[in-house]
Order: C-alpha cells, then sequence, then structure tokens
C-alpha cells in the first residue's frame, strides 16, 4: 500500500540545475523530501506547493532554519526509511 | 528492484560520474536490474573515438564498453541533449538508444539516482 507515488529525495540547493528538474517532475500524489542542502529551499522562493513536502530536522537546524515557518513536515533520520517505504519509487535527485 | 542510474556530469572534470557507473555495475554484478541514463553535459560521456592517453586515464568510452558484460540492460541518452553537444549516430558509440520523454522512463524504475 503506497501513500505515494514518488518519492523525491533532493539534496541540491536553489540554483542547482538538477535541482529545477526535480522541481518540474513533481505532480500531485508525490512527495519531495528535502535533506542536506536541499533545505535551503525552505528559505527560498519557488518552492511549488503541488505535492506534500518533508524536511529532515537535523539539516533544517543545521543551518539555522529551526524557526522558518512553511508548510513542510519535519522529519528525522529514522522517518526517512518510512518515507521511502510508503513510496511507490523513489528518486534519489 | 529495478533501478536507473542518471548520469548528468561531463565525463571528464569529476568523479562523480564514474561513481555513478560503478553504482550501475555493482547493481548489476548482484544481479539488481539497472539501466543508466545519460542527460545534460552527461551525453559528453558517449562520443566515440575519445583519446585518454595523454591525460593518464582510462576513456570513460572504454568503462562503458564493459556495460554489456556486466548485465547492464540498457545505455539510454536525452536526444536533446544529444543534439545540444553535436552528437548524432555517427558520433556516438555502438548500443546507445535515444528518448525523447524522460519522465515517461523514470516510470518504469522502482529507484532513480544521481551519484555527485
Amino acid at each position: 500500500m503506497s501513500s505515494f507515488d514518488t518519492l523525491h529525495i533532493l539534496n541540491k540547493s536553489p540554483g542547482h540545475p538538477r535541482a529545477a528538474q526535480c522541481l518540474a517532475l513533481l505532480s500531485e500524489g508525490d512527495a519531495l523530501l528535502l535533506i542536506e542542502n536541499g533545505v535551503l529551499w525552505l528559505s527560498a522562493e519557488g518552492l511549488p506547493s503541488v505535492c506534500r513536502v518533508f524536511a529532515l530536522s537535523a539539516d533544517v537546524a543545521a543551518r539555522g532554519l529551526g524557526n522558518t515557518a512553511g508548510n513542510e513536515t519535519r522529519v528525522a533520520f529514522s522517518d526517512m526509511v518510512a518515507l521511502s517505504l510508503q513510496a511507490r519509487k523513489v528518486i534519489s535527485w | 528492484m529495478s533501478t536507473l542510474i542518471m548520469i548528468d556530469q561531463p565525463s571528464y572534470g569529476s568523479w562523480s560520474g564514474r561513481e555513478a557507473l560503478d553504482m550501475a555495475f555493482s547493481l548489476a554484478a548482484f544481479d539488481q536490474p539497472a539501466a543508466l541514463l545519460f542527460t545534460g553535459a552527461g551525453v559528453t560521456w558517449l562520443r566515440r573515438e575519445q583519446d585518454t592517453a595523454d591525460l593518464g586515464q582510462k576513456s570513460v568510452e572504454k568503462n562503458l564498453s564493459a556495460a554489456p558484460v556486466f548485465g547492464i540492460e540498457a545505455i539510454f541518452a536525452d536526444r536533446a541533449a544529444c543534439q545540444r553537444y553535436g552528437l548524432d549516430e555517427r558520433s556516438l558509440i555502438a548500443g546507445v538508444t535515444l528518448v525523447d520523454a524522460i519522465s515517461a522512463l523514470l516510470n518504469q524504475y522502482d529507484h532513480t539516482a544521481f551519484a555527485g
């Protein structure tokens, strides 16, 4: 039983061409998980609201973004495993 | 589980593309279905007659020629990127399948990964 169609794991910051490619492919029913420098999208413009967004809390906190309020769901490392199991397929950008 | 390894980095200048190739070959060596897709500047891997003698490296053309031996199921390349980098049927290495719709191709694989 899959809750998401594709889980997109994005570790590229805004400005990286692969990040633009990832965001262009997002569709309803997908999920976006921001990790590493991908969490910098939380402080930038241009994050589409087409699907659910998750962000790895350790990476968010490390970059001083812990207090930014957004629509994303913060997750721990252990939740990453659960998220990937809920997806029909996974793309690691 | 089938895996598509994508390479969007040029063939020389960094090691990330070769790391991607190692990922693909490792999967195939352990009987995990794997294929390669070259996009963007990554298509420059696929040009014939690379001569790396003065670079002191093995050419990625030679590395790639081992793909069928390892059991890599397919080598795909983005047609538009090939055109951008001046690659046509005559200048491409053998065994490359050109694709137009990358999102449709991604849909066929359980897992897609880049390196670097």
